[in-house]
């Protein structure tokens, strides 16, 4: 039998997407190494851990609220600058969970744990939105053509 | 997933008949206009919430972009010149453009900004703001209607579509 998407979201089990984990630093880490881990990996956020804990999260909000332009030393270690004990999410939770969670709190990236609330990864918007998006292939086979919007650059949004 | 040919029962996904062969490709997709599948598909960007952009001149220095978004809690500024979209700065770029590089303040913002950003019209279906997010990992997502802009969907008001029709379905 096929299932509509709304039953889909509400079956799946967050750890069945691709949960991402390689957003993981420590709270000594330096705030310029935490823009490097940002763009270079092209990350929205990381999730500071201590012994497996997730203690803080940064993200590319707080760069804009707390950093940019206001001479902040890049030296200065990420604990004195996340935001601390994020909402966390069991890992085997549902998906639409996740998807409430961060609509109700405003979040783009939720930090994971397991049962014995250890750090299991993180879960983002765009993991959940692709996740939708491939239950529409058809719709990718019918995009319209919009050449004059190539990006000069591959930034943005 | 039964085979529509000989009816035998074939495992979720094959797409190929294990006794007959046939073509079973799609036939455990969900069915066309079931539930928020149907709404992805039929609504239109235009009826979604849509949030007035916060614009700027080509001319307007990053300092000054960075502090109205700042101020309004968004993600991004759209670059407009005769009131027509010319580049986009979010939030990302402020990251690799602008505190990565250590860029004067005082640059003009279309240095810095994305030229000929990716947008959306208002008879768009919300599915191709989900491809467009998830793809392409945009997150802003500028709605221009005749060349003029109308608004921006972002992905909470994205996630937000989504979860409603979740709740709808429920």
């Amino acid at each position: 039998m096929s299932r509509s998407v709304e039953e889909i979201l509400r079956t799946v089990r967050i750890d069945d997407l691709g949960r991402q984990h390689d957003h993981r630093v420590s709270p000594d880490t330096p705030l310029g190494e935490v823009y490097r881990v940002l763009d270079e990996k092209r990350h929205g956020a990381v999730m500071v851990c201590e012994d497996d804990r997730v203690v803080g999260i940064f993200t590319q909000r707080d760069i804009l609220n707390r950093t940019a332009g206001k001479e902040v030393d890049v030296a200065t270690p990420i604990g004195e600058l996340m935001t601390r004990e994020p909402v966390t999410l069991p890992a085997d939770r549902r998906v639409a969970e996740a998807l409430e969670v961060m609509v109700e709190g405003g979040y783009r990236h939720v930090p994971l744990i397991d049962a014995k609330g250890r750090e299991a990864g993180l879960i983002s918007s765009r993991v959940i939105l692709r996740f939708i998006a491939d239950h529409y292939p058809e719709t990718v086979l019918n995009l319209p053509p919009r050449l004059h919007q190539q990006l000069a650059r591959p930034e943005g949004g | 997933m039964r085979c529509p040919n000989c009816g035998t029962d074939n495992i979720q996904g094959s797409d190929l008949c294990e006794r007959c062969g046939s073509d079973l490709a799609g036939l455990d997709l969900p069915a066309a206009g079931a539930g928020f599948r149907g709404k992805l598909l039929s609504a239109r960007v235009g009826d979604l919430e849509l949030t007035p952009p916060l614009a700027v001149g080509p001319e307007t220095p990053v300092a000054d972009c960075i502090a109205k978004m700042r101020e309004a809690h968004h993600g991004c500024v759209l670059v407009l010149e005769d009131s027509r979209l010319r580049g986009i700065f979010t939030e990302r770029d402020v990251l690799t453009r602008v505190v990565r590089p250590r860029l004067d303040p005082a640059t003009p913002v279309a240095k810095v900004m994305t030229p000929k950003p990716y947008t959306l019209e208002p008879g768009d279906p919300p599915v191709f703001a989900v491809h467009m997010c998830a793809v392409r990992g945009l997150r802003h997502l500028p709605v221009v209607d005749d060349g003029k802009v109308v608004g921006f969907l972002s992905v909470r008001h994205l996630l937000r579509f989504v979860l409603e029709e979740v709740i709808a379905g429920s």
